[in-house]
């Protein structure tokens, strides 16, 4: 085996390293869909949602959490299929992680205080999104996260707009069509 | 550069393997299969002579009760490999 060989084969074996971002692609669509959904129905059919005080906290915080506990394993159960994991991969998980825990704590503090969180995760969402956009590199989830923060930013100043409607608006153009934008992107891009 | 990691690396699948280690965190026996498209026995033959000399990692669990072999490299390996390509491409 001559040196050229031997270089041609570290340099295939390095190619051959693909970080799948499919799969982040499939969370942000999972989530989007699960929040507008949640949010939309809470708007339309607030009298079952608010039945009482704890039916409405406990509607957002049990079906996030069995969303949780679907997506790691379903994230689990990806990581199998690929047989590897890279850095990046590392990266996103550790991001993802520490948005779970500070949306729990956001959550958590909300009901303590007896404030509403929507605002606050939305901001914490968007710079999670610019962030991992950055990290990726792909532009359409960085602008939608920046999008985000500024419509959260937007939202502060104007306390009259409905909540759940922002919502809607927020994660639809902050997450929903970048995350589409993910999943659906050519394998070489 | 040690001569032992020298002739270690002159196996293609050996270097194949040691190069996709460098870039990914862990690894499990599959993948390396299909990166190194070589036999269940081969690669283990090869894998074992990489973890006699440090330059990678074994670790065996179980998962939903099947056995599990996950690999990844050292940072003996690492400086190996380094050393090794700065070499090769000396000589280039």
């Amino acid at each position: 085996m001559t040196k050229e060989d031997q270089l041609t084969i570290i340099n295939d074996a390095i190619k051959q390293t693909k970080t799948n971002l499919k799969p982040l692609g499939y969370n942000l669509i999972f989530w989007s869909t699960v929040i507008i959904s949640m949010s939309l129905f809470h708007y339309f059919l607030p009298q079952i949602v608010q039945y009482s005080y704890y039916s409405s906290v406990i509607y957002w915080v049990s079906i996030p959490l069995l969303g949780m506990i679907y997506t790691t394993y379903y994230n689990i159960k990806i990581g199998i299929k690929v047989g590897y994991s890279t850095q990046l991969d590392r990266v996103i998980r550790i991001i993802w992680g520490v948005f779970g825990l500070a949306w729990i704590f956001t959550v958590g503090i909300s009901l303590l205080f007896n404030v509403n969180p929507v605002q606050d995760i939305l901001f914490l969402l968007g710079i999670m999104l610019t962030i991992s956009g950055i990290i990726i590199k792909f532009h359409n989830i960085t602008i939608g996260g920046i999008g985000l923060m500024i419509f959260t930013m937007y939202t502060y100043y104007n306390p009259a707009l409905n909540l759940l409607l922002v919502n809607v608006i927020g994660i639809s153009f902050g997450m929903l069509i970048p995350g589409l934008a993910l999943y659906f992107q050519k394998e070489d891009e | 550069m040690n001569k032992e990691i020298e002739k270690l690396l002159f196996n293609p699948i050996r270097l194949k393997t040691i190069s996709f280690l460098m870039t990914v965190e862990t690894c499990n026996f599959k993948a390396l299969i299909d990166i190194t498209a070589s036999t269940k026995g081969n690669l283990s033959v090869q894998l074992k002579k990489l973890n006699q000399a440090g330059l990678i990692k074994i670790e065996k669990y179980f998962q939903k009760s099947y056995p599990t072999t996950d690999y990844s490299i050292t940072i003996k390996g690492k400086k190996s490999f380094e050393e090794f390509y700065k070499q090769l491409m000396s000589l280039k």
